[in-house]
């Protein structure tokens, strides 16, 4: 995953190309996730056999488990666990922003939120959930189609800043991961809708270890990938323990804005292996 | 020019601009260099950030430094630095610069090239035009001359060629060579002399003081050049005499002799004492070691009057042993392999066919028991013997079986005489006491050497006188007759141990050693025919080939006059050598008397004038590669990986690997791995079915047997090494024409040493034997016989019927009977059913041709018969075994 060349929205057929490997990688990922946190673990519409209980007047002849009635004199009737699907949006930040690495060795942003997106996505259809691409065309769906699709569509995407402003069904999930590079305002806004509408979220902040410790000394021309322009700095260990400090609060005005809507908030460096993230936000799911 | 201590500068007012280096400094310290650029994604939050520092960008100061080395080091280049540099000379005209190269000038050459190198360059300096001198003979035989008028950059080229030749100097020829440079302004005038006087030295000197004021440069008196005389050629021992300048202190000398290899055999010391004009030397040494020496030198002294080379006067004698190489020898199962090991430290010693042997001179010739000679060659070995040669035969079954002229005595036809043995009474028996009268004589004989069988000579009145030694029973062991000037022996048993113990004795080495006695050296005399040069000594006394006006000495010389025409060294041909030496040439060595009024520069004492200014400017050079890597690497525009490509590519770039030759590349193919190969015929539709084919036989025996097999190869059997491979498909187109006599040999050596080639004449069988025939002149190809059932072909992998190709019938020809020396593998195949069209597959495994009538059987057929082939090329006979299994059966039933 590495080894991608850099990306402009031409690069984005190439990258399609790439696409089984990348799923190969997710479904790598999300095997390690033991499935089974998932179950609803109460009695409800599903195939699972969850009890056996004792017939009682006005449940429906057709629910009576006639083998096990069989055994004793009691009737029986077998229920089964309720296994709901949940339709769950995810989205992984396309903008340019997101295509930057410190490095030769760490994967870029996108290639990380991608992966993670889209391991999430392999674990959560194997679990029954149907899954969509936020911002995409294509309704939930479930299944390993599904998969393909969501991988094709996100391969394919490219960035404009922002978060997308599309309405979810009521009682939907969302996993945004993003650098959230964004005016605090924007990010305020646009969680405040989704949450009006009933959706439940992740936010996961995803940041290279460079964007986390300003690594530079010396005279630097830095210049932004969204066009914010150029800034020469003199010296730039100097600016360290500045922004970190702005960093940090940057991080806690996120980390309060998912909190007020009561969504769950998390930090991903791309240095880290992915597999934390992942557990994290697949048993942040499995919540009830 | 401006000097301190050993450093001069020649352009110094370019040092002024060092005091510009502040002004630099300043300059560097207030323009920081270009800033890194950087991408970063987060700098929305960096923008309006202030640093906490504010201090202004500054160029670090070791950049600063490096960048004033850098000018500093082109400032320094352009005042362009001398080291060691002699002092502008006075006096504005020409310089006039006389040079002995003489043969005592190479004594202390590399200082007197040292000075000529100062010189040149101080004139060059100064702008002084040169004129050059040369006062020994030029070898181009013309005459001594002064150079024209010359600027000083050409001299210094001309110069660069003047070596000291192997002859004298003539300044009488020099001081009339100075008639054709006319006065002028004074001149400095600097004669480098060799320090020895050969009598017009004085009016030379005088002559050059005439141009301006003289500089001598000599060598010190122990420092000039001596001569060693070679030995007297009759003498005992080696006793050259080592000749010097006459003068006052005693020193030591030593002398070495090396061989023609130049190996050291013996090294004496001489002292010379005071007041002591020459010297003779004594060189004990034991004869074998003397007889190689082929030059004596004074160590110490390269010149060519210190070595004398000894010619073949002082050789030892050549013999040489008969061998017609009929047969692969055996060591130890071999006469000649026990008279080798006795001869070889005191003679020079050839092998090889009677012919090639009596091309050369000869002392002695011993000849094995190898049955008779051609009429021919016996014509020639008796006519050498008459001559003068000695011929020792060794005795043998065959000789017992067939004796014939070349004998001291008759023999008894009919065998030998065994003594001892199953069927015998007589017990082996020893040696009497060796006759006083025979060339043997006083040698003593060990009690415990036996004679087990021997051929007897027929009993005639004038035996007792042949013969030279005996049994204890008074038959002749050893017997001579003289025929002409020379003499006839015969060894009567043989050498090796089948038929005695003699080759095993001490007794043997001493006898050869007096049969070598007998026999007459090559003897130097003066020829009657010219003697063409072949090695010639140079001016430093090492030996060169001849080169420019040499010529050859005339026939019925005495003495020859040493110089360009007769440089010294080795004259002759193969019939002898005479050795020209420089020694008797020169009389007497008198030293140098200084001339009045010239200044004497001593030679040795000038270091070498060095130029700093070319490694300055290099050293300039990679600091400023330096600053450039350090600046992109302070812009970030440095990647690791491309940093290390442009440092390898520039430590590189001198030393690329040079292509191996092309034969070399072809041998490493061939012998890494086990292939096929076919001859090409130029046809190219041939060529690729050979090639197809080889390629299907080697898929199948990959496949089929533990034979691993690389792609197969065309070979060009005009000019590819074989010997590499095991097989050769030879395909007879009618086209190709006979081997060329190099090409041909070859062949027939890889058939010989167990090759084996596949001739296909792709006729079906038969007929186009004519053109067979045609390719094959001059092979060795042995009698051949068709391959019957029980040959092994037809059960070396697979069990054959019929060995068919792509068409079926006719026979496959093989040697008849065997070569014991090849495990009785035939070295030729011969078919005609063009089988490499049977094999042929492209790349995708699809036969390329149909095989009539037989299909698909016929074609299994003929890759069984691949497979039966190339097993008997690579494992050889031992599935002939098989072939008398029945017969072992059938015993063992029994």
């Amino acid at each position: 995953m590495s080894e991608r060349p850099p990306l402009s929205s031409l690069h984005a057929e190439e990258l399609a190309a790439q696409l089984p490997p990348l799923l190969v990688e997710a479904e790598r990922v999300a095997a390690t996730v033991t499935q089974g946190t998932h179950g609803r673990r109460r009695t409800g519409s599903g195939d699972n056999f969850w009890q056996f209980r004792r017939y009682q007047q006005g449940d429906a002849a057709t629910t009576i488990d006639w083998r096990q009635s069989a055994k004793s004199d009691p009737l029986y009737i077998r229920e089964t666990e309720w296994a709901a699907a949940q339709s769950v949006w995810l989205w992984a930040d396309p903008s340019a922003s997101m295509r930057w690495r410190s490095r030769d060795g760490l994967p870029q942003k996108y290639d990380r939120a991608a992966l993670l997106a889209l391991a999430l996505a392999a674990l959560l259809v194997r679990g029954g959930e149907r899954v969509s691409l936020l911002g995409g065309s294509a309704p939930p769906s479930s299944g390993r189609p599904a998969l393909l699709r969501l991988a094709a569509t996100m391969a394919a995407q490219t960035g404009n800043a922002g978060l997308p402003d599309v309405p979810m069904p009521r009682s939907s999930h969302a996993v945004l991961i993003s650098d959230f590079l964004l005016p605090l305002d924007a990010v305020d806004t646009a969680l405040r809708r989704w949450a009006g509408m009933g959706v439940r979220g992740h936010v996961l902040h995803l940041l290279d270890p460079a964007e986390e410790s300003l690594p530079y000394q010396g005279r630097v021309r830095f210049s932004g990938l969204e066009g914010e322009g150029e800034l020469l700095v003199a010296q730039a260990e100097g600016l360290r323990d500045a922004y970190a400090q702005r960093l940090a609060n940057h991080r806690a005005g996120l980390a309060a804005i998912a909190r007020s809507v009561g969504w769950s908030f998390a930090v991903h460096h791309t240095n880290t292996p992915p597999r934390t993230a992942l557990i994290a936000l697949h048993s942040a799911l499995a919540r009830p | 020019m401006w000097t301190v201590g050993p450093l001069s500068f020649a352009a110094p007012w370019a040092l002024i601009a060092l005091g510009t280096l502040p002004m630099l400094w300043w300059l560097l310290r207030v323009v920081p260099p270009a800033p890194r650029s950087l991408a970063f994604p987060a700098i929305r939050l960096l923008m309006g950030l202030e640093t906490a520092q504010r201090t202004a960008a500054r160029t670090p100061w070791w950049l600063v430094l490096l960048r004033f080395v850098l000018a500093a080091l082109v400032i320094a280049s352009v005042a362009h630095p001398l080291l060691d540099a002699a002092p502008a000379a006075a006096g504005g005209g020409p310089l006039l610069l006389a040079i002995d190269d003489g043969w005592a000038a190479a004594k202390q050459w590399p200082q007197r090239r040292v000075l000529i190198d100062n010189l040149l360059a101080q004139a060059e300096r100064d702008r002084r035009p040169v004129i050059l001198l040369p006062t020994a003979p030029p070898p181009d035989g013309g005459q001594v001359s002064a150079s024209k008028l010359l600027p000083a950059g050409d001299a210094r080229s001309i110069a660069q060629a003047i070596e000291p030749h192997p002859w004298s100097t003539d300044h009488a020829a020099a001081l009339r060579a100075l008639d054709a440079v006319p006065h002028g302004p004074p001149m400095r005038v600097v004669w480098l002399s060799d320090g020895l006087e050969d009598g017009a030295a004085d009016g030379f000197a005088n002559q050059l003081r005439s141009y301006g004021r003289l500089e001598v440069a000599r060598p010190a008196p122990l420092a000039t050049a001596k001569v060693i005389m070679p030995p007297r050629a009759d003498a005992a021992e080696l006793t050259p005499k080592i000749r010097r300048a006459v003068f006052a202190p005693a020193e030591q000398v030593s002398v070495r002799a090396a061989d023609e290899a130049g190996r050291t055999l013996a090294r004496e010391t001489l002292d010379l004492p005071a007041g002591a004009e020459e010297a003779e030397l004594r060189l004990p040494m034991p004869t074998e070691l003397r007889n190689r020496v082929a030059r004596l030198e004074i160590e110490g002294e390269s010149t060519a009057g210190a070595v004398a080379l000894l010619d073949d006067r002082f050789k030892r004698r050549p013999v040489g042993l008969i061998d017609d190489q009929s047969d692969g020898a055996v060591p130890l199962l071999d006469d000649l392999f026990y008279v080798d090991r006795a001869l070889a430290p005191f003679a020079e010693l050839r092998r090889a066919s009677v012919p090639d042997l009596l091309k050369r001179e000869l002392s002695l010739a011993i000849m094995g028991d190898q049955g008779s000679l051609p009429a021919d060659d016996q014509a020639a070995l008796r006519h050498w013997v008459e001559g003068g040669g000695v011929l020792v035969r060794l005795a043998g079954p065959k000789l017992a079986l067939h004796p014939d002229e070349l004998l001291p005595v008759r023999l008894r036809g009919g065998g030998g005489r065994v003594l001892g043995g199953a069927m015998s009474w007589t017990k082996p028996m020893a040696l009497a006491l060796m006759p006083e009268s025979g060339p043997f004589a006083g040698l003593s004989v060990p009690p415990d050497l036996r004679i087990t069988a021997q051929v007897l000579a027929e009993p005639a009145i004038d035996l007792n006188d042949k013969t030279w030694a005996r049994l204890e029973d008074g038959t002749p062991l050893v017997t001579g007759a003289p025929i002409g000037k020379g003499w006839l022996v015969l060894i009567h048993t043989t050498v090796w141990p089948a038929w005695s113990d003699l080759g095993l004795s001490g007794l043997f080495p001493q006898m050869m050693q007096r049969l070598l006695g007998l026999s007459q050296g090559v003897a130097g005399h003066v020829a009657d025919r010219p003697l063409a040069p072949v090695d010639l000594l140079d001016g430093f006394g090492r030996l060169v080939s001849p080169a420019g006006a040499v010529e050859a000495i005339p026939a019925n010389t005495q003495t020859v006059p040493l110089g360009p025409r007769h440089p010294p060294g080795l004259y002759g041909d193969e019939q002898g050598r005479r050795a020209l030496n420089l020694g008797p040439e020169i009389a007497k060595l008198t030293l140098l008397t200084t001339p009045t009024g010239a200044s004497v520069i001593e030679l040795g004492a000038q270091a070498k004038e060095r130029d700093l200014q070319p490694p300055l400017l290099a050293a300039a050079l990679l600091v400023l590669l330096a600053d450039m890597l350090t600046v992109l690497g302070l812009r970030g525009l440095l990647r690791r990986r491309s940093t290390a490509a442009v440092l390898l590519t520039a430590i590189f770039l001198g030393g690329l690997p040079q292509p191996g030759h092309a034969d070399d590349d072809l041998g490493l193919k061939a012998a890494l791995d086990t292939r096929l190969a076919y001859v090409a015929t130029g046809d190219a539709q041939i060529d690729d079915t050979s090639r197809a084919g080889l390629a299907g036989l080697s898929q199948v025996l990959i496949r089929r047997t533990t034979t691993m097999l690389g792609e197969p190869m065309a070979v060009d059997v005009e000019h590819d090494p074989l010997a590499m491979f095991p097989l050769l498909y030879w395909p007879v187109t009618g086209h190709q024409s006979p081997l060329a006599p190099a090409a041909r040999d070859r062949v027939n050596e890889f058939m010989r040493h167990g090759g084996m080639i596949l001739f296909d004449t792709r006729d079906g069988g038969g007929g186009n034997s004519e053109a067979l025939r045609q390719l094959t002149q001059g092979l060795d190809i042995p009698p051949l016989t068709a391959v019957t059932e029980d040959h092994v072909l037809t059960r070396s992998f697979y069990l054959l019927r019929e060995m068919p190709g792509r068409s079926a019938g006719g026979a496959v020809y093989v040697q008849q009977g065997g070569d014991a020396a090849n495990d009785n593998v035939s070295p030729v195949v011969i078919g005609g059913n063009d089988r490499a069209a049977a094999w042929a597959v492209d790349r995708r495994g699809q036969f390329l041709y149909a095989a009539v009538p037989g299909g698909e059987q016929q074609r299994e057929m003929a890759y069984r018969f691949g497979v039966n082939l190339v097993m008997y090329a690579l494992t050889g006979s031992y599935k002939a075994d098989q072939v008398h299994l029945p017969a072992i059966m059938e015993r063992l039933k029994r």
